[in-house]
Order: C-alpha cells, then sequence, then structure tokens
C-alpha cells in the first residue's frame, strides 16, 4: 500500500486491496485537486500582492500636495526676498533687514556663547574661499573637481541657484515664439512629446501640472537691480501649465557629502538643469507657445515636483522621487500651452517613512532639520515668528532652519548635501533597493524604523566619510 | 555582470526545481515542509542575487550582511525543514510498518 494512501486510509482495516483502489482513486484525485487549488490560490495571491504593490509603487493619487487642512488659512505664496539663498545674495536685502543677522547671533550665542558672529551676506562671499587642506574631500583635487562643474553652470545661468529670476539662458525673451501653433491630436500626445523632449534632454523624469499661484514666489526678487518683479505685470504671458523635469546626480560623488567633492555632482546637475529647462523652453516657443524656463528661481521647485506627481516632500526638504530619492536637482518650465494631460500628487508613502526615519536630522552637521514626530503647518525650532521669516509657513510639513543649514555651507566651503546622503530612498539603481522600495511602500510604520536600522548596518548612508571620498576617486574604472 | 547573476540564477532555480520534483517523488511532503523548502532555497537565491548587486555597487560591507543574514536564514529553515520531512517520514514509516 502506497505511503500516500496510508496517509488517508480508512479505520477499517479489513478492507480488501481489491475494495479499497477505487477509494485510493478518489482520495489522490482530491489530493491533485486540493494542491492544485492551494498553488492556485498562492499564484492568485502572489499576483494580486504583486499588483498591489507595483499600484503603491506608482503612487496613490492625492486631491492636493498636502491633506485638507493641510494649508493655514494665513497662507501666502512665499516672498522670494525671504529665501535664505535670495537675501545672502543681496546687499539691499542685508542692509534693509539688519536685524535678522542680530537674532539669529543672539539664537546662536545662546546655544553656544563662543560662537563667532555670522553675517549672511559677508560669510556667503568668502564660502568659496576657504584654503584647501590635506584631507579626503578638502583637497586641491577636489576643488578642481567643484570648480570645473561651477563654471558651465555659472556660463550657462549665472544666479539661478540662488533663485535670481529670467538669468542667463532661462532668460524671459519671448521673441522666438514661432507665428503658427502646432497642432496636436489629442492631449496624451501633446504630453507624451513633452516627456519624449525631456528625455532627449536627459531629464531623469517628467511631469506636467496646472499651474498654480499658491507655489510661486510673490515677490520675485531680482538681486541684479534689486527689485521686486511681480507675476502679473513682469511675467510677459499668463503661464498655464508648469513642465517639471528632474535631474539625477551622481550617488557616489552625493556619497561623499558633505566634501567639496560632493559639490561637483550638484552644479553639475545645476547646469543640466538650467540647459534642460531653457531646451524646454525653446522648444515650446517652437510650438508656438509661450514658455520661460528656471531652475531654483520663481517658484517652490519641490511643491511642483509634487504637483507634477513626480515625488514627495521629505523631512530633508527635498523631493524624494521613486529609483532616486533626493538626489535630484529639479526644473521648472511655466508656459501658456495648456493642451495636457495633467499629473496628480502622489502618496509614495514618503510622509510615513519620514516619521520614523530621521536620519538626514541625526545626520546633518548644523542641526537644522526637525527631529519632530509629525509635520506640521509651522515651523517648531522657535516660537519667535521673527526668527521664522526663511520658512514656507502654514503648511503642512516639516520646517527646517534654513539658516543653519546656510551658515554649515559658509564654514565647510561648499553646499552640503548630507541630508541627501544619509537618506535611505537614496540608493543606486540596483535591483535589490526596488526591492526594499516595494515592501516599505506596503509595510506599517515600526518596520521603517527597522529599515533605518537595517540600512545603518548595512552600510548605507554614512556622511563625513573619507572613505567614500576616495572610493569616489576610484570609480574612474568604471567608465 | 548582474547579467550574468541573473542566467546563474536561472540555472540554479531550475536545479532547485529538479531537486524539489526528486524529493517529492521520494518523500511524503506537507505544505508546511513544502513551505519550508521553498523559503529556504528562495532564501538562499535572494542571497546570491543580493550580495552580487551589493558589491557591484560597490557597497561591499551591504554584501557580507546580505550573506550572514540571508544564507544564515536560508540555513536555519532548510535544517529544521529537513528535520520535519526526516520525522515525518519515519513516523509514517514506523505506522505502516
Ligand atoms: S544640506 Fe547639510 S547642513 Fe543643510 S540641512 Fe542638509 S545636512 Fe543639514
Ligand atoms: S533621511 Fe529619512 S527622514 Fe530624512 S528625508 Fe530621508 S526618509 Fe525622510
Amino acid at each position: 500500500m502506497s505511503q500516500e494512501f496510508d496517509d488517508n486510509h480508512t479505520p477499517n482495516n479489513d478492507t480488501t486491496e481489491s475494495v479499497s483502489e477505487p477509494v485510493e482513486h478518489v482520495d489522490k484525485g482530491k489530493r491533485t485537486f486540493l494542491k492544485l487549488g492551494v498553488a492556485g490560490a498562492g499564484v492568485a495571491a502572489a499576483t494580486a500582492g504583486g499588483a498591489f504593490i507595483a499600484h503603491k509603487l506608482e503612487g496613490t493619487p492625492m486631491d492636493d500636495i498636502v491633506p485638507p487642512d493641510g494649508i493655514a488659512k494665513d497662507f501666502k505664496p512665499m516672498d522670494q526676498r525671504n529665501l535664505i539663498l535670495t537675501f545672502a545674495g543681496s546687499e539691499a536685502l542685508n542692509k534693509k533687514h539688519p536685524e535678522r543677522k542680530e537674532l539669529f547671533n543672539k539664537v546662536l550665542k545662546k546655544e553656544n556663547p563662543d560662537h563667532p558672529e555670522f553675517d549672511f551676506r559677508k560669510d556667503y562671499k568668502a564660502m568659496r574661499t576657504r584654503p584647501i587642506r590635506d584631507e579626503p574631500g578638502y583637497t586641491q583635487l577636489d576643488k578642481a573637481l567643484q570648480m570645473s562643474t561651477m563654471s558651465t553652470w555659472k556660463y550657462v545661468s549665472h544666479n539661478e541657484g540662488n533663485g535670481q529670476p529670467g538669468d542667463g539662458i532661462l532668460n524671459w525673451d519671448q521673441s522666438s515664439v514661432a507665428k503658427q501653433k502646432y497642432k496636436f491630436d489629442s492631449k496624451n500626445e501633446a504630453t507624451l512629446a513633452i516627456k519624449s523632449a525631456a528625455r532627449i534632454y536627459g531629464a531623469q523624469a517628467c511631469g506636467i501640472a496646472r499651474f498654480d499661484r499658491r507655489f510661486v514666489y510673490e515677490p520675485m526678487y531680482d538681486m541684479a537691480k534689486e527689485e521686486t518683479l511681480s507675476w502679473d505685470k513682469d511675467v510677459p504671458f499668463e503661464p498655464k501649465s508648469v513642465i517639471v523635469m528632474l535631474w539625477e546626480m551622481d550617488y557616489h560623488c552625493i556619497a561623499t557629502a558633505p566634501a567639496w567633492t560632493a559639490d561637483a555632482t550638484v552644479a553639475e546637475a545645476y547646469t543640466r538643469q538650467a540647459t534642460g529647462a531653457a531646451q524646454m523652453a525653446q522648444f515650446l516657443k517652437g510650438l508656438g507657445h509661450h514658455a520661460i524656463g528656471a531652475g531654483n528661481d520663481m517658484a517652490n521647485s519641490v511643491a511642483y515636483g509634487v504637483l507634477a506627481g513626480l515625488g514627495e516632500g521629505a523631512r530633508n526638504g527635498h523631493l524624494i522621487a521613486p529609483e532616486v530619492g533626493c538626489r535630484v536637482r529639479i526644473s521648472k518650465v511655466f508656459t501658456d500651452f495648456d493642451f495636457f494631460d495633467y499629473a496628480q500628487p502622489r502618496d509614495f508613502g514618503v510622509k510615513s517613512f519620514c516619521e520614523h526615519c530621521k536620519r538626514c536630522a541625526t545626520s546633518c552637521p548644523s542641526k537644522a532639520i526637525s527631529f519632530d514626530d509629525k509635520p506640521s503647518l509651522y515651523p517648531t525650532y522657535s516660537d519667535n515668528k521673527e526668527d521664522t521669516w526663511n520658512n514656507l509657513s502654514g503648511l503642512y510639513k516639516f520646517h527646517s532652519d534654513a539658516k543653519k543649514c546656510f551658515m554649515f555651507w559658509t564654514q565647510n566651503g561648499s553646499g552640503c548635501a548630507a541630508c541627501i546622503a544619509a537618506c535611505p530612498y537614496n540608493k543606486p539603481d540596483f535591483w535589490h533597493h526596488r526591492f526594499i522600495d516595494a515592501q516599505n511602500v506596503i509595510a506599517p510604520g515600526w518596520v521603517h524604523s527597522i529599515m533605518r536600522e537595517m540600512d545603518i548596518v548595512f552600510g548605507y548612508g554614512n556622511v563625513a566619510d573619507p572613505e567614500k571620498v576616495k572610493k569616489f576617486w576610484k570609480r574612474g574604472s568604471k567608465v | 555582470m548582474m547579467d550574468l547573476t541573473w542566467y546563474l540564477l536561472g540555472v540554479l532555480t531550475g536545479i532547485s526545481a529538479l531537486m524539489l520534483r526528486y524529493l517529492a517523488a521520494r518523500m511524503q511532503l506537507t505544505l508546511v515542509t513544502w513551505g519550508g523548502l521553498l523559503a529556504g532555497i528562495g532564501a538562499l537565491l535572494f542571497c546570491i542575487a543580493w550580495a552580487v548587486g551589493a558589491y557591484l555597487e560597490g557597497v561591499p560591507r551591504a554584501a557580507a550582511m546580505g550573506l550572514l543574514m540571508f544564507v544564515l536564514g536560508g540555513i536555519v529553515i532548510l535544517t529544521v525543514t529537513a528535520r520535519l520531512i526526516a520525522k515525518q517520514n519515519r513516523d509514517q514509516q514506523g505506522g505502516a510498518s
């Protein structure tokens, strides 16, 4: 008697072989059916699970970039004069607001009585003049790399990084708008054409959002002329759509943060951000529409990245996009063309992950990033409204103190990017990271805390690590 | 390199499937032991793919940690499953004799 039959034998031990034969067949059939049923259910469950995860990875569409009560009644578009880089880049604004420096120095002295006096304007000017030293990431080699990419960025758009509107190739000139408008058969065709062009320019991702007044800088500020610019009076057309493009920075170069080495990929991506925005603007003009390309200027890039469905705002103040995390720069192209399939903001599970992670906050050398458990409408690092002039207040997000971040940059001698390097979402495009992403979108909060710890144990996201600089300088072998 | 790894993993998956078929023809396997075998073999194959991926991206520590965690996990699962299969088959042989 077979082992299988034994398993299912009837209690009747008198049953003869000939009598038991049909029972064996019936039981075997039942078992096979049961096994097939279980296997089928397993396959169905795996397929459904896979589809659910794929859907979650694409992001769950949201009505707005924040929950319904995520914008305060007193919310106003940000005045560009309050952007830390614009403020520090302007002589006139520093003269107009000496109290900002005074109050910030008071805060610094309170935290550390020996803290040297900080001057937004003077220290910014001195930032990239810090002497080279014999330390990985701060040598002549690193400086030369940093300045090589800076030089091309400055050539294409001298000051867009500071928020200067209409700078260099991102000028507002509309004289090349084609007389004839190109006709697309459908919104889908127009949307795909824009995205195909973005791909040619080298964008990592592209999305199209409706123009949203809430997230522009109003007024804008021209640092060269020391005057404000208004969307109604100075922009040469009425924008209806915003094409948002992401520009990836190099993983191994960012990993060297906050060393000068990391600044090289930042400035290189800034260059592509500016040229790509200018090219996209020119493409739209060629199709017979008005367009202006922008980098850091004109509007809040992160908010527009979210509006264009490209990612989510994170604790460290950056946009976190699928596959590249926050290792991206963002450009925007404003146009009056509006025949598009507009994107929707999407929930990729970033906010929930950020609530449990805080790795950027612990890695931040200036302690500028919030350690709050939940986002808030207003900055929580200070009760004094005079001290939070640099924040986009009234929006449900994590609010950093950009003043402290900026001060570290000036001391460091370059931008920092440690909060990008440390972020668990910042990974190169390898299958195992996409696998972890997939499980992160469905996992509950406590798993996110474990994932953060695992990231540390597995050796990802260490910052200020000289070994990373050495490793970066060996990456040439892969070219 | 990663492409070669995927190819080899495909070959290893095929060999694993044949081994499972051979085992299933000779031993009595329950749902639990099937699950254990699949999970154990899956963990070992996953570990190879993980380690190569992490090494190629330039994070050898992640490769080492992956080897440690997933190989250990796979071996523990396979050992427990093997003992379970042996016990079940012993019991059944005892019952049948
Ligand atoms: S760039 Fe550096 S200093 Fe600024 S918030 Fe990020 S980690 Fe902190
Ligand atoms: S490091 Fe963590 S908390 Fe910070 S942005 Fe990335 S996921 Fe969010």
